[in-house]
């Protein structure tokens, strides 16, 4: 019976620690964009996805658009994991 | 002191026109006088003239007064003074941030020199030196490019060595059988009155790092290997947010910016609907406009962070120089 609980002890501890060690990997801010970046170039008018800076001087993920667009700017998120996300209308890019 | 600025003023001014009309006078001022190379301080009227010249070889009314009204003269050597030389003009030699480009493109800018196996080549984009992946090695690139009057062979400076290809994405497809597929279903699709139509594209998975291109230069003696307005390049540097950023163009010539984002993912426009997508860029406010494309982006202590290549109204993108430097196998 001691034997039992000693086992299950351990597993509830070792699944703790897993659940720990999981709330704690925090994914870059390069890597959150990397994840989503596919996902928000292909809404319309969208034409960069960067990381920069917010006016706070936090790191953000920056959306660039061609021109203002309410149904693509609904469908982007304020933050992304931890990162905020700032739409920016930077006209369309073109090569010069 | 500004009461005897105040007094030569009007003087200079009473004599400005007689002056200038001296032989060789360019320009006359207020200025501390020179004697024997050092500065004195004493005020004088300073004459400023294309050359010296001994005073036994002019005439007396050409030479000029040693003093106006009590006030001293000084006569400055300063060479003729002209306007700036506009970037798209021709230059021989030629240096950096000035236009060039592909004997069937318009004009983009040259933007530094580089080596590679003991070579010198000329830096710039693909769509300045390869016509966007249309041309050949050997292909004639003019200086300035024919937007700007060049013309082949006469300004040829340089001929296409090696470009990085772009990948566009939604190209038309070369496949024989997606178009045939196409074809069949536009063709049902016509019977049936259907107004829609189907178009085989290629989609490119591998997105572009770098618009980059190198010629080889045919003289070296025809290239300087500076950059105009901002000097010689003194190495290479990671650009970084917040980074201020210069760079030297054939359509706006010196401009200044600042690296706003880093790590961009970005679809630019080719013109003809050709959108090629670029990861890993470097995106500053803006400071470019087109025929600017090819131009080199250094930061403040003169080292290359980019090669700028696109842009909006409200921004420029850069190719990481690193890229540009790993993808061609050269270096400064």
């Amino acid at each position: 019976m001691r034997a039992w609980a000693v086992l299950l002890a351990c597993l509830l501890s070792l699944s703790g620690l897993q659940c720990c060690g999981n709330e704690t990997h925090m994914k870059s801010i390069q890597e959150t964009k990397r994840t989503h970046e596919t996902r928000l170039l292909a809404l319309p008018d969208v034409v960069s996805v960067g990381i920069g800076m917010s006016a706070d001087g936090d790191e953000a993920i920056i959306v660039g658009l061609a021109a203002p667009n309410p149904e693509t700017q609904a469908l982007i998120p304020q933050k992304l994991g931890e990162y905020p996300v700032i739409v920016r209308i930077s006209g369309s890019v073109r090569a010069q | 002191m500004d009461t005897i600025l105040s007094s030569i003023i009007p003087v200079l001014d009473s004599v400005r026109a007689t002056l200038m009309n001296h032989k060789n006078v360019v320009a006359t001022g207020v200025g501390y006088k020179v004697t024997e190379g050092r500065k004195t301080g004493q005020l004088s009227i300073v004459c400023s003239v294309e050359r010296k010249v001994p005073l036994s070889s002019l005439l007396s009314h050409e030479i000029l007064p040693e003093s106006v009204d009590g006030i001293p003269t000084d006569v400055v050597p300063t060479g003729r003074i002209r306007v700036f030389e506009p970037p798209a003009g021709r230059f021989r030699p030629a240096p950096g941030g000035i236009s060039v480009g592909h004997f069937e493109i318009t004009a983009g800018t040259l933007g530094c020199l580089v080596r590679k196996n003991g070579e010198l080549y000329m830096l710039s984009n693909n769509h300045v030196l390869a016509n966007s992946n249309d041309a050949s090695a050997g292909d004639a690139i003019l200086q300035p490019g024919p937007y700007d009057g060049g013309k082949n062979p006469e300004d040829m400076i340089a001929e296409l060595s090696e470009f990085v290809p772009i990948s566009y994405t939604d190209a038309e497809s070369q496949c024989p059988i997606a178009n045939g597929v196409a074809e069949v279903c536009n063709l049902l699709a016509s019977l049936t009155g259907s107004n829609s139509r189907l178009q085989a594209v290629t989609v490119q998975s591998a997105p572009n790092l770098v618009d980059a291109a190198i010629a080889r230069i045919l003289k070296p003696e025809d290239v300087k290997d500076e950059i105009l307005g901002i000097g010689s390049v003194t190495g290479t540097a990671e650009g970084k947010l917040g980074m201020a950023v210069r760079k030297s163009g054939r359509t706006t010539g010196f401009t200044t910016g600042e690296i706003q984002q880093i790590d961009v993912t970005v679809n630019v426009s080719y013109g003809g609907g050709r959108v090629a997508q670029f990861r890993d860029q470097l995106l500053a406010g803006p400071m470019s406009q087109g025929g600017d494309s090819g131009s080199a982006v250094l930061d403040n202590d003169r080292k290359i962070v980019g090669l700028l290549f696109a842009g909006s109204d409200q921004t420029t993108i850069i190719n990481r120089i690193q890229n540009v430097f790993s993808l061609l196998g050269v270096a400064l």
